[in-house]
């Protein structure tokens, strides 16, 4: 469908906004994230060169590669978690709905409510279970007490973790166990009814079970966000992802749809990657 | 004589000088404290709690000497504690690497080790000369200096402790950066904090050498804090120097209570350190 040729930054695109994503027919590709000529540093590293690349909405797009290629950067440039570091800027174009999330004026904290991110780690507050989702709720929205309890039950059925933890919502975060935690977090992003979800290889600290359970719940997410996944297994990424992008030493080799990807990659090094001759 | 014997016969020469070492060191402690409650317990009566100090013959108390101690450390702790969060938040969360933080982490290890009664001589003369009176507020500021560099410390190293991916997984949220200090990272270093906090008000209890130039002593009951204030280790400092038996006895049954008391903030401080991660 869709190759690096095909999304290069001379190819304008009808942006859609927010208004008529519901209008939009099921099948229509809308670009909802568009990298143009992205380039990343750590000081003096460089750490990603020239990326090209669309996010399309109501997608799954994995991002796969050997260690210290650059998706894990990638992905953190997605919501500008970077900026917390001084010595690490980006350089080019990260179109959200059109609009250049890299611009100095951008309202770092808003993009991050639209741009939510799950950690590779589970990171529940140290709070009960119902504060880790109603904290970060009540600092957006002015709602009142129900309106908040329906939106953490809400999140917490979306994240599929409702039934086991509904009846101990003051419980600490803390006590839950790994793959729980990590479906917390979801929720708690999910809770803000953000657009975009970036996973950071989320399921590398969880069992066979939980991951499972995770990947159970990309696909469902699917239909109303828009998802990136950074995974270590590629079996993961052939499982769950509509696209698949395949990053080494820093650069974009190949990007396509998924099952042309795992089947008949385009370049010689995806196909050794994708095979285990390397990596 | 073969090397397997010679090997044990080391080892048990070893483990002897360890085990007498260990004897040694928690034998004088057992002995301080046999001899303070041997000492101190046969004088404890209910006209310690109720009466103030008095001259010979008898029937002295330390009332005021306890409530004087209380005041003085409850008000160190209330001046040194915000200070000391403050400093510590600054170092650890903002100014990381800045030079001013540097500066402040040498000069405040060098306060943490400070003759106590260097502090003294300070504030006697910053406070106690220019108003030519020894009063409770000098006494107070001494302790409180104390209490800071102990507090910065525990506040910068706890704080430090908090996960890098907690930070990243609040602000990803779209939290603020004081809001993911004030809501995430107190919380997660809140047990660490109190225990320090703790620690230090232990430490400026049983302090002298700090109130000997500044709030003096007061062998009458007051609350007055711009007048010389009594003081438990000043009432010992100076029962124990007295002549008569009954006021010697007193001395010790100060110390007990002393002891005690720091023994007690010793104990809720491990509690609460020990439940750090399960709280």
């Amino acid at each position: 469908m869709s190759s690096t040729a095909d999304i290069s930054p001379a190819v304008p695109s009808p942006v859609p906004t927010v208004a008529d994503r519901s209008s939009e027919e099921a099948g229509k590709l809308v670009e909802k994230i568009l990298i143009r000529n992205l380039n990343f540093y750590y000081g003096d590293n460089q750490a990603l060169k020239s990326i090209n690349l669309a996010l399309y909405d109501r997608r799954v797009t994995a991002f796969i590669g050997p260690s210290g290629c650059g998706k894990s950067t990638l992905l953190r440039i997605l919501n500008r978690i970077y900026s917390l570091y001084p010595h690490q800027r980006a350089e080019g174009d990260v179109l959200l709905d059109g609009v250049n999330i890299l611009d100095h004026g951008q309202d770092l904290n808003l993009l991050r409510a639209r741009v939510g991110m799950v950690f590779q780690k589970p990171t529940p507050f140290p709070m009960s279970i119902y504060e880790n989702i109603a904290f970060g709720v009540r600092l957006f929205e002015k709602l009142p007490r129900a309106a908040i309890e329906e939106r953490v039950q809400l999140a917490l059925q979306r994240a599929a973790i409702w039934d086991e933890v509904k009846d101990k919502l003051q419980a600490n975060g803390l006590s839950l166990s790994g793959g729980q935690q990590q479906r917390l977090c979801i929720a708690r992003t999910v809770a803000l009814k953000p657009e975009v979800i970036l996973l950071d290889e989320p399921c590398s600290a969880l069992d066979p079970i939980s991951t499972a359970k995770i990947e159970e719940l990309i696909d469902e997410l699917k239909d109303d966000y828009t998802i990136a996944i950074v995974t270590h297994n590629m079996q993961q990424a052939a499982r769950v992802s509509d696209y698949t992008a395949f990053m080494y030493l820093g650069e974009l080799v190949e990007f396509d749809t998924t099952s042309k990807m795992f089947t008949s990659p385009g370049d010689r090094r995806t196909q050794d990657y994708i095979t285990g001759r390397f990596g | 004589m073969g090397r397997y014997r010679w090997r044990r016969l080391r080892n048990a020469i070893i483990v002897t000088l360890s085990i007498s070492a260990t004897v040694l060191g928690v034998g004088w402690l057992v002995l301080i404290l046999g001899a303070l409650v041997f000492e101190g317990f046969g004088g404890l009566s209910l006209t310690v709690f109720t009466n103030v100090n008095s001259g010979p013959g008898g029937g002295g108390g330390l009332l005021n000497s306890i409530v004087g101690s209380l005041i003085l450390t409850s008000l160190a702790t209330l001046i040194g504690t915000p200070v000391g969060i403050l400093a510590g938040t600054y170092m650890a969360e903002y100014g990381k690497s800045a030079k001013l933080t540097i500066v402040v982490r040498f000069i405040n290890d060098i306060l943490l080790s400070a003759p106590s009664i260097l502090i003294g001589l300070f504030v006697s003369v910053i406070i106690v000369k220019p108003t030519s009176h020894f009063s409770g507020f000098a006494g107070a500021l001494a302790l409180a200096l104390i209490v800071i560099p102990v507090v910065v410390r525990t506040t910068e190293d706890m704080l430090s402790l908090v996960p890098r991916e907690l930070r990243e997984s609040a602000t990803a949220l779209g939290l603020p950066g004081a809001y993911v200090i004030r809501h995430v990272c107190y919380r997660a270093a809140r047990a660490g904090i109190i225990t320090g906090v703790l620690l230090a008000v232990a430490r400026i209890s049983g302090e002298t050498a700090p109130l000997l130039f500044t709030a003096l002593n007061n062998n009458l009951f007051t609350v007055n804090l711009n007048d010389a204030f009594p003081s438990l280790p000043m009432a010992i400092n100076q029962y124990y120097s007295s002549i008569y038996d009954d006021q010697k006895q007193l001395a010790w049954v100060g110390s007990l209570i002393i002891s005690f008391a720091v023994l007690a903030l010793s104990i809720i401080a491990r509690a609460l350190s020990s439940t750090r991660t399960s709280s």
